[in-house]
């Protein structure tokens, strides 16, 4: 048997250290290397999901390391992580194919995107704590560099703010780890068996899964945690936000599920009205402050506090509910809401991103009638918005209607969490209308059309959105495999 | 169940067809509006009273879709192909100058698809998708010539409205779900008790944002900035008359208390709507009011227990409402405007239309034989019966009247007004008047004939129109005496004072922008205004907390000796662990000492001290978890 989830997670690093020994290689090159690599990760990650995932922990792959301590290198996929790993294959090509334009220090920048895409897949992937904890402190790492080193006009800022909340969320992180090492018997770092036989109890429990949400809750981001993601966002290259926004706010949720919901079920159950709060709060306000902004790139940015905060109350809803089939359909929708929000999102910056490559300005009153100027531009982001405001028929809508079906199940007073999609509808609505429709100023008369390697970045990602959204099931089956599982 | 399917897909295929040739734009969507019609007699046909056909869908775990055709879905199917057969043969003329002919078509094409699934939507997930598929192919259609004026905001406005209301359809299609376990919309309507009383008015509030009644009526009038072509569809078959479809289909779930509230939101909505009607001085702006008006009637009558009734209403007006529009299209193709002031003495030069006109609003009005006469008298029976007689028949009668006065006003200015000499230079020969001419006619002799419908109904969908001798007489006066008032009269005798706010659709203020757009941006900008003050708290004080724990200068240029230490610490802790016989942890520390070196040589090169503290957070961190390893072990 090929180990094909290893391969997959090291394939990306192997382009990046191919990238390193050729040090003179020119920007073609680079970027060719990059568009291999990172092609033929996702073909691995395909050629994973051909393969088969039965609902249980599948494809493990496992090295002994220092057995007497009970740490190894184990990886494999279900039907949480798996979805979660194609999504990642699909944004990094999306990502580089975008990037092709770039020209100022091209080897670098794909290797360290190379780096990112390897850290990404093995926290996804990782089925022991050690290994996890390495995986998602390299992701913070090599983002950090994408931002810091060919990021816009204030890095300095943003790149102090990205270090002080990753210091707020990493340290919990490591403390939850210890403690749940500790706490299971005998001591191991196996992801399997700490999901299978949640080790703390009582206020062990309770410690771990604060530290827990915190960690994640920075990550995802939820309110108040959630300020660094628009300052980084702002800042960021174009494809260092798709990764971004993406992937690795999909980190948080997914370890709160993994982590929070799996190893520490019974103290998620007693917290979750508390959470679910939180992320009721986080979803409206998010909603919210993107409703005030006028640069495109800051209201995508907030609209993710919005949509992942749906995520995380799911979980909530997915920890409290008595009724099984209550669970399932809001652990269902998490799970999907995360992928399409990757995709969605990731297309949305794409395009942000392509507005700014040709009017040096993302502030929406600055524009007006730009779909008769860049039709292909305007179209595919109109067509992305309805999809971000939860238009049924594209991504969003069922995995948000799943959420809500789950919420009204456990707490019917938290369906307020609705009036998000008006707002979600009313700002993407006024920016399209400042930025697409109208008459258009003079000066974007002359503004050019798409070139082929910006329509190929996005095109995939909305025939996905359009995919998903019509026929949810192809997906929703590999998911709701693990699901029942989980829930059951 | 092959034939609903081609009902559906008839439309749909030729709209992506259209979007993906860009050629051979006006044959293809004749040929889907031709199949889709042929489709759905076909279903009709088919379809027995008892009998309806389902077809399964995978969609999402426990919650299949379904498509359900039975009696009543495939005669609404069979009205809304049949009008928008019509409407597409009559764009074809309308467009003929429009050089983005696909665009329309492929989202005319979006449009009806999305109706003939909302018609034969078997579950709630269905049902919402096709709902909100026909908010976004009017918000499309509405914003089609987004360059001019005032569209944008319409578009937007009605997109935004309809969303709102909306938030009600999901409420209540969630709590029906929940509460029943399952999606499938017959087995939800069983439910009893709070949660269909709550998910009744939830229902209710998406159905008057829909069918424009009040208080969202206004958004409806504005719509008004879309092709011609746009608007019949609009206001006969597809968006607004959405909203009594929802009624008809959930009618079995809603208590006396919801329908008393549907009757009582029907009736103001006719005479309020009546008179903004009466007081409008353009005349797509008229129809637009009238339709909310006539809709009301409809509502009126499921408020009084007699969905037959508004079924049967909203099969006439469908081919009325649809006539008139077009009627109006080719004189604004004629005169370039719709407005009363341009339109004057316009139906002495063209007097075929005017006559088709004259037909399709006396139909309106409710004259006999005309199909506007029956359904209206089945309306006025239904309203007689029941608890609340007295109330809702007093509204049926009054928006009855006021129907008369704006037909006969309608009609009057546009048969009158000053000698058009001087303006005949102004009108042109009217491209593609054959093709108008077509779907004009047909519709207009189908507003006269439809009343033939009656018995149609009763026998194949089992559902009883109710009729009295006292309705027909009290129908027939209260039209009769609207027509010869608004012939006579012109709107400012009638309405005096009352005209400036009529004319306003009884707006207060700014209307929703006072009552729902500020307070939320006001209240958005609060939560942006929030949102940097946390940002820059944290700032400050993560600043400050690292100053003080680090020193200024060591910020600077000392943490390359933190890294250099933490290799030293390394190597140490290497050589503490050579003593044990796992090489693992060794090679490890090793590995990651040489890392963070590498890495913050590499690092210097880059940018600033920033990136140190986060490599030495991050080699911190795993060499905390080797630290607590060690010792446990």
């Amino acid at each position: 048997m090929v180990p094909l989830v290893s391969i997959m997670v090291f394939l990306p690093l192997a382009g990046a250290l191919v990238l390193v020994a050729l040090r003179g290689a020119s920007p073609r090159q680079a970027h060719l290397v990059g568009l291999i690599a990172s092609g033929l990760t996702l073909l691995a990650a395909l050629g994973i999901w051909m393969r088969g995932v039965d609902g249980g922990f599948a494809q493990v792959e496992e090295v002994a390391w220092i057995p007497s301590l009970g740490a190894a290198y184990r990886v494999g996929v279900d039907g949480v992580s798996l979805p979660l790993v194609l999504l990642t294959g699909v944004l990094f090509v999306a990502a580089l194919l975008f990037s092709l334009k770039m020209d100022e220090r091209v080897g670098a920048y794909v290797a360290l995107f190379l780096l990112l895409e390897t850290a990404c897949l093995g926290v996804f992937v990782a089925l022991d704590l050690v290994l996890f904890y390495v995986f998602w402190e390299v992701t913070l790492v090599a983002m950090y560099f994408i931002i810091a080193g060919w990021g816009h006009e204030d890095r300095q800022r943003a790149a102090l703010t990205f270090f002080l909340y990753t210091l707020l969320g990493s340290l919990p992180l490591l403390l939850a780890i210890l403690s749940l090492y500790l706490g299971s018997q005998p001591h191991t770092f196996d992801m399997r068996a700490l999901i299978a036989a949640p080790p703390l109890a009582g206020l062990t429990a309770t410690l771990t899964l604060v530290a827990l949400l915190i960690a994640f809750a920075v990550k995802t981001p939820v309110f108040p945690f959630h300020t660094w993601l628009p300052a980084a966002h702002v800042e960021a290259p174009t494809a260092g936000s798709v990764v971004l926004a993406g992937v690795l706010l999909k980190l948080g949720t997914y370890g709160l599920i993994r982590f929070a919901l799996q190893m520490t079920p019974d103290a998620l159950r007693s917290a979750a009205p508390v959470v679910a709060v939180f992320a009721v709060f986080s979803a409206l306000y998010g909603a919210f402050v993107a409703l005030a902004q006028t640069d495109l790139k800051r209201m995508v940015a907030y609209t993710s506090v919005n949509h992942m905060g749906y995520v995380v109350l799911a979980v909530a809803v997915a920890a409290a509910a008595s009724r099984e089939v209550v669970r399932s359909v809001a652990l269902d929708g998490a799970v999907l809401q995360m992928v399409s929000h990757g995709i969605v999102t990731g297309a949305l910056f794409l395009l942000v991103g392509m507005l700014q490559d040709r009017a040096a300005t993302r502030d929406m009153a600055q524009f007006g009638g730009l779909l008769r100027v860049t039709p292909v531009l305007g179209w595919f982001f109109i067509m992305a918005a309805f999809a971000s405001l939860g238009l049924p028929g594209l991504a969003h809508f069922p995995a948000e209607f799943q959420i809500f079906l789950g919420t009204f199940g456990v707490w019917p007073i938290a369906l307020v969490v609705l009036l998000g999609i008006l707002i979600t509808a009313g700002l993407y609505l006024r920016a399209i209308q400042a930025t697409f429709l109208g008459a258009v100023p003079d000066r974007w008369l002359t503004m050019p059309g798409l070139t082929r390697s910006d329509i190929w970045s996005v095109a995939p990602l909305l025939v996905l959105t359009l995919v998903i959204g019509i026929a949810p099931w192809w997906l929703l089956d590999l998911i709701h495999a693990t699901v029942e599982r989980i829930t059951s | 169940m092959i034939t609903p399917l081609v009902v559906v897909l008839g439309s749909l295929g030729t709209g992506a067809l259209i979007l993906a040739l860009r050629r051979f734009v006006v044959p293809l969507a004749l040929a889907g509006a031709t199949l889709s019609f042929l489709a759905a007699i076909a279903t009709f046909t088919q379809v027995q009273m008892t009998d309806s056909r389902v077809l399964q869908l995978p969609g999402l775990p426990s919650f299949p879709f379904l498509l359900l055709a039975d009696a009543r879905a495939s005669l609404l199917a069979m009205v809304v192909a049949t009008v928008n057969l019509l409407v597409v043969i009559y764009a074809a003329g309308y467009m003929t100058d429009e050089r983005d002919q696909a665009r329309f078509f492929a989202e005319l094409a979006l449009f009806t698809g999305a109706m003939q699934i909302l018609l034969l939507a078997g579950d709630w997930i269905l049902f919402i998708t096709a709902w909100e598929v026909i908010a976004l192919a009017s918000y499309l259609l509405i914003g089609f010539w987004f360059e001019r004026s005032g569209v944008k905001e319409a578009a937007t406005r009605a997109f935004l409205v309809t969303r709102g209301a909306d938030l009600g359809l999901y409420s209540g299609a969630i709590i029906l779900s929940m509460e029943a376990g399952t999606t499938r919309i017959d087995d939800t309507l069983r439910l009893g008790g709070t949660a269909a009383l709550v998910a009744g008015v939830a229902l209710l509030i998406a159905a008057i944002g829909k069918a424009a009644q009040v208080p969202l009526q206004g958004w409806l009038q504005d719509a008004m900035v879309g092709p011609t072509p746009v608007s019949a569809l609009l206001h006969a078959a597809t968006l607004v008359v959405a909203g009594v479809v929802l009624l008809l289909r959930v009618f079995p779930l809603l208590s006396p208390s919801v329908l008393l509230l549907v009757g009582l939101v029907g009736g103001v909505t006719a005479l309020i709507t009546g008179l903004t009607a009466v007081s409008q001085r353009d005349f797509k702006r008229l129809l637009a009011s009238s339709t909310s008006s006539q809709l009301g009637f409809m509502f009126l009558a499921i408020g009084a227990g007699w969905p037959g009734a508004a079924l049967f209403h909203l099969v006439t007006n469908a081919a009325i409402k649809s006539s008139l529009f077009l009627g109006a299209g080719i004189y604004q193709h004629t005169r370039g405007s719709t407005r009363f002031d341009a339109l004057r003495g316009v139906g002495r030069r063209h007097r075929w239309v005017y006559a088709a006109l004259a037909v399709a609003g006396l139909s309106l009005a409710g004259i006999p034989p005309l199909a506007g006469f029956w359904s209206k008298d089945a309306v006025f029976a239904a309203t007689l019966t029941g608890r609340h007689a007295a109330i809702f028949s007093l509204f049926a009668v009054t928006g009855a009247v006021l129907t008369g006065v704006y037909v006969a006003r309608a009609l009057r200015l546009l048969w009158r007004g000053p000698d058009t000499d001087e303006r005949s230079d102004r009108e042109q020969r009217i491209s593609g008047l054959t093709w108008m001419a077509v779907g004009f006619g047909w519709l207009v002799v189908l507003a006269a004939v439809l009343g033939l419908a009656e018995p149609v109904l009763e026998r194949r969908l089992g559902v009883t129109v109710p009729q009295r001798a006292a309705a027909l007489l009290l129908g027939l006066l209260a039209a009769l005496l609207g027509l010869v008032a608004g012939w006579l009269r012109p709107a400012d005798y009638w309405l005096r004072r009352l005209r400036p706010v009529a004319e306003r659709g009884f707006r207060v203020g700014d209307g929703l922008i006072d009552v729902a757009v500020r307070p939320s941006l006001a209240l958005a900008r609060s939560c942006d205004i929030f949102d940097r003050g946390i940002h820059d708290f944290v700032l400050s004080t993560g600043h400050g907390a690292l100053r003080l724990a680090l020193g200024a200068r060591f910020l600077d240029d000392g943490i390359h000796r933190v890294v250099d230490g933490i290799g030293a610490l390394g190597l140490a802790l290497a050589g503490l662990t050579r003593r044990s016989d796992e090489v693992g942890i060794e090679r490890l520390i090793l590995a990651l000492v040489s890392a963070v070196r590498t890495l913050g040589g590499r690092a210097r090169q880059l940018q600033t001290g920033l990136i140190y503290r986060e490599l030495l957070l991050a080699s911190v961190g795993a060499l905390a978890i080797l630290l607590v390893v060690v010792l446990t072990y």
